[in-house]
């Protein structure tokens, strides 16, 4: 059995680059106070994270019923409905879909669905075209790269990286590093794309079970100026985007922008709802593993997730680890909660890539326990007999040890002595401790506590 | 009022010294907690691991160990948060639940307990606070930075209330040190990095005395501390306030 | 058994016994010019108030140049756009006058309906925006703006909150991505 690198081993190929490293956390750290700055600026900022956090709640309680809902309202306005089992499913439909329009160029913009099911190389595969066309994107297709971030997808590269990049791609100068001309180089580009694209691809932020509305949130408009003049727009939703109500939208609203970039709302937030007279509109429901989900109690409330990344861009180890270093489509927190759900044995390390210092739960405006998930996996994944052998043996003796104080007094004074008395270059040889990788060992005291508070004892009763 | 003095596994082994202090402390505001000996540890190690089922035995031992006390005090937010979350797993009997509530940090029992709110005494160096997350978000003995832009918490206030002693203004009040139990050796090099981070804040500020109310995260810190050899001491905040409590 | 059948039955399956469905108060704000404004420039746009719609026409000449292409049904234009509009004419407009229906003073976004788009493409496609608003049709929050749509989002419709934007490359702020390099909302 092969095993792919741990994430622990993908972080010190990250971490190599020191200087890389703290620009990316901070970098990320300033989106966070970004964040935080909306937050304050919002009195009842913590009312409408319960209410978002209620309100999926019911909407996954009742999710079938509100699919059906759904279905019905979208049918009524004259979209097409389409439901997909996995990945596999969903991109045959969508490829169906492009082939029946007779089309060969597709634009897509953000989603992170398309993502999860690859459906890029499906469609490149069959000979379709497809371009990506939100900036961070398009970049990374490319480079032909992943995203390590759910809303900032380019994020762990620098604008020397894309200035290379469009040098090599869209023939851009050479050294061009500035935002500016670099953005209008892309937008240049795109714009050739956008208009001879016959087919827009999009994701779904929102889907309302009422109306039958899908919702896509972007801040460079490239959904609405790629599905606006295609004459076939594909929407592509994970099941969970439901809500049951329109005016559900406002908490949502409200809560993804603050949370994720700390802007009071994307640019566009735009509600499809009918196809425009003489053009086509179909959506696309993928379950892939989420049902699945569904019925995990303990992880269940991970479908309440928006993609706001407020988790990514809050958690330490993220900011120093980069996106890559979690191999998942969902990066970061929430990623290592969703992962093993499709693959336990791969994506292992992740539940572990955390110090469960809480931070994640306490920005996700859905108010997803993550932290708490990530511990409750590590239990799943120890039951399920996925843990490295020595650490299964090691935490069983540990046990036997700490459930009988006699061991535990011996053990402690043995591991004392053994600090003591073993030379600093062996109890510090980095093959064998990886505390000493940068720490030194707590210099070990003549006494422990327990010793010290029998002899106080012994020297009051005389 | 019974209490016990419960007194994390590293702790005792590695520092003493902050469990005398604590005892002591205590001792100063009219409190004997005694020490039962048969304690050993409160399996957040083995949990965190993944490893919850092996340590019911230790949770078991934990509450026979402490049912008979009114409080259980500990000089350790993480533990402290670990009885009273973590011991879900097991039958919740009424010596389990009284346990779980009676487990409190020990400031948290200095100032919602015994409703102390000043600490005597004189402390005349620049001391920076490390907060816990487990205490501070588990615990919720602070104001977190996700929440509110006010920095505020048990520990903050007593120690802004000792004579002479100037509290660090961090950049990053709240981030984790990247300790997290088994985290800081089976992700060794994320968590070296974060510890180098926060003690490079504190640094930055002017911190002579690094201190908190966790020595799981001050042990991390302390080892880095000392292999780079930096100009701070790292101090648990009941040693601090033992100290200038003369 | 479909796909669609065998879905909603692992979903049935799956999820647990009903929840409520909490009522959303409306969360009271202010919908004032003022905080309009501060949002919206906070955000790229721009606000620019007009004593009457009849100086509508004089106040878009001031501000662009004249050879500029406008789309517009609220002035005489030289691009005349419908919902059949080909691409490459919209593509060569440089300036749409819009009429928005409402803004949202919380967040600087108006609320721009299909029938006013003259073709669904022309607010993304168009060089630069123009939306105008009528001063009375500012609400405070989301929620009041959600009730003003009264569960009847039309076709198609936007929240539009200023130039299109991006900050995918560094975190740097770009003004003019995709969509209007600028926006203007003209309040009258």
């Amino acid at each position: 059995m092969s095993q792919s690198p741990t994430h622990a081993q993908r972080s010190d190929v990250f971490l190599l680059d020191a200087e890389r490293t703290t620009w990316h956390d901070e970098t990320l750290w300033f989106v966070r106070q970004k964040r935080d700055k909306a937050v304050y600026a919002t009195p009842e900022f913590q009312e409408l994270r319960q209410l978002a956090s209620d309100i999926k709640d019911h909407t996954l309680s009742q999710l079938a019923e509100y699919l059906e809902q759904f279905e019905a309202a979208a049918l009524a306005n004259g979209v097409r409905v389409h439901w997909a089992a996995d990945a596999d499913e969903h991109n045959a439909i969508v490829l169906g879909i492009v082939r029946a329009a007779g089309a060969s160029r597709v634009v897509k913009s953000k989603s992170m669905l398309t993502e999860e099911c690859h459906l890029n190389p499906h469609l490149l595969a069959n000979g379709v075209e497809v371009i990506d066309s939100d900036l961070g994107e398009r970049i990374i297709q490319l480079r032909g790269e992943a995203p390590s971030h759910v809303v900032l997808p380019a994020i762990h590269l620098k604008k020397e990286d894309v200035g290379e990049t469009f040098w090599q791609h869209l023939g851009t100068e050479k050294g061009l590093t500035d935002p500016q001309q670099l953005t209008e180089a892309a937008r240049q580009h795109l714009r050739e794309k956008f208009l001879a694209a016959e087919v827009a691809i999009s994701g779904v932020n929102f889907a309302v079970a009422e109306t039958g509305s899908v919702v896509v949130c972007t801040n460079e408009g490239n959904a609405d100026l790629a599905i606006g003049l295609a004459r076939v727009h594909i929407a592509c939703m994970g099941m969970e985007k439901l809500l049951p109500r329109l005016s559900d939208l406002a908490v949502f609203t409200r809560l993804l922008t603050r949370s994720a970039t700390g802007q009071p709302i994307t640019t566009y937030t735009s509600h499809f709802t009918r196809p425009a007279p003489g053009k086509e509109m179909h959506v696309v429901i993928v379950n892939n593993g989420r049902s699945q989900q569904l019925g995990r109690p303990d992880f269940r409330a991970s479908l309440k997730c928006i993609r706001c990344g407020a988790c990514m861009n809050t958690c330490p180890v993220y900011r120093r680890s980069g996106g890559h270093s979690y191999d998942f489509t969902i990066p970061g927190p929430i990623g290592a909660i969703l992962s093993p759900n499709i693959d336990m044995r791969q994506h292992v390390s992740l539940p572990f890539a955390s110090t469960l210092c809480g931070s994640c739960t306490d920005v996700c405006p859905v108010k997803i326990d993550i932290h708490t998930q990530l511990y409750k996996w590590r239990q799943v994944l120890g039951a399920e007999g996925m843990l490295p052998a020595s650490k299964k043996y090691s935490m069983k003796l540990l046990s036997r040890v700490l459930a009988r104080p006699g061991l535990f007094k011996a053990g402690g004074v043995a591991a004392r002595l053994g600090l003591r008395l073993v030379p600093h270059a062996l109890s510090h040889a980095p093959g064998y401790n990886p505390w000493a990788i940068a720490r030194e060992l707590p210099a070990p005291p003549k006494q422990s506590f327990r010793e010290w508070y029998a002899h106080q004892s012994s020297v009051s009763a005389k | 009022m019974k209490v016990a003095l419960f007194v994390p596994c590293y702790v005792d082994q590695f520092y003493p010294q902050v469990a005398i202090a604590s005892l002591q402390l205590l001792e100063k505001l009219g409190v004997r907690a005694v020490f039962p000996a048969q304690q050993t540890c409160c399996g957040q190690p083995m949990a965190n691991s993944g490893c919850e089922q092996d340590a019911k035995p230790v949770y078991h031992h934990f509450v026979e160990t402490f049912q008979d006390y009114d409080y259980v005090v500990g000089p350790a937010g993480s533990c402290v948060y670990h009885v009273r979350k973590h011991f879900d797993i097991i039958d919740q009997t009424p010596a389990v639940q009284h346990v779980r509530t009676a487990t409190v940090e020990l400031f948290d029992f200095i100032t919602s307990i015994l409703g102390v709110t000043e600490l005597p005494g004189r402390f005349p160096h620049q001391v920076g606070l490390h907060l816990s997350c487990h205490g501070q978000r588990g615990l919720h003995q602070a104001n977190e930075s996700e929440m509110t832009p006010v920095r505020d918490g048990q520990l903050r206030r007593l120690l802004a209330g000792l004579e002479g002693l100037t509290l660090t203004e961090l950049d990053r009040n709240d981030e984790c040190c990247g300790f997290g139990g088994t985290f800081c050796v089976s992700e060794a090099g994320i968590s070296a990095r974060m510890g180098q981070d926060r003690v490079a804040d504190h640094l930055r500020h002017g911190t002579q005395v690094l201190t908190g109310g966790d020595m799981s995260c001050l042990m991390h810190l302390e080892g880095l501390v000392r292999r780079r050899q930096l100009p701070l001491q790292v101090r648990h905040a009941a040693e601090i306030f033992n100290q200038a409590f003369a | 058994m479909s796909t669609r059948a065998r879905m909603l039955a692992a979903v049935r399956a799956s999820q647990p016994a009903a929840l409520p469905l909490p009522a959303v108060p409306l969360f009271e704000g202010e919908a004032s010019v003022g905080k309009f404004t501060t949002v919206l420039e906070s955000i790229g746009g721009q606000v620019v108030s007009l004593s009457h719609l009849n100086q509508l026409a004089a106040t878009v000449a001031l501000r662009y140049p004249s050879e500029y292409r406008v789309a517009s049904a609220l002035l005489r234009t030289t691009v005349a756009v419908n919902a059949a509009t080909a691409a490459t004419i919209l593509e060569s407009i440089d300036l749409a006058v819009l009429r928005g229906a409402f803004g949202v003073a919380e967040n600087g976004s108006v609320w721009l309906p299909e029938a006013a788009m003259l073709h669904r493409a022309l607010p993304t496609i168009a060089q630069h925006l123009v939306l105008v608003l009528d001063r009375r049709d500012l609400v405070a929050t989301m929620h009041h703006a959600y009730g003003r749509l009264a569960s009847q989002p039309g076709g198609y419709g936007i929240f539009l909150a200023g130039p299109s934007k991006t900050a995918d490359i560094e975190q740097s702020l770009v003004i003019g991505a995709h969509g209007a390099r600028s926006l203007t909302v003209l309040l009258c």
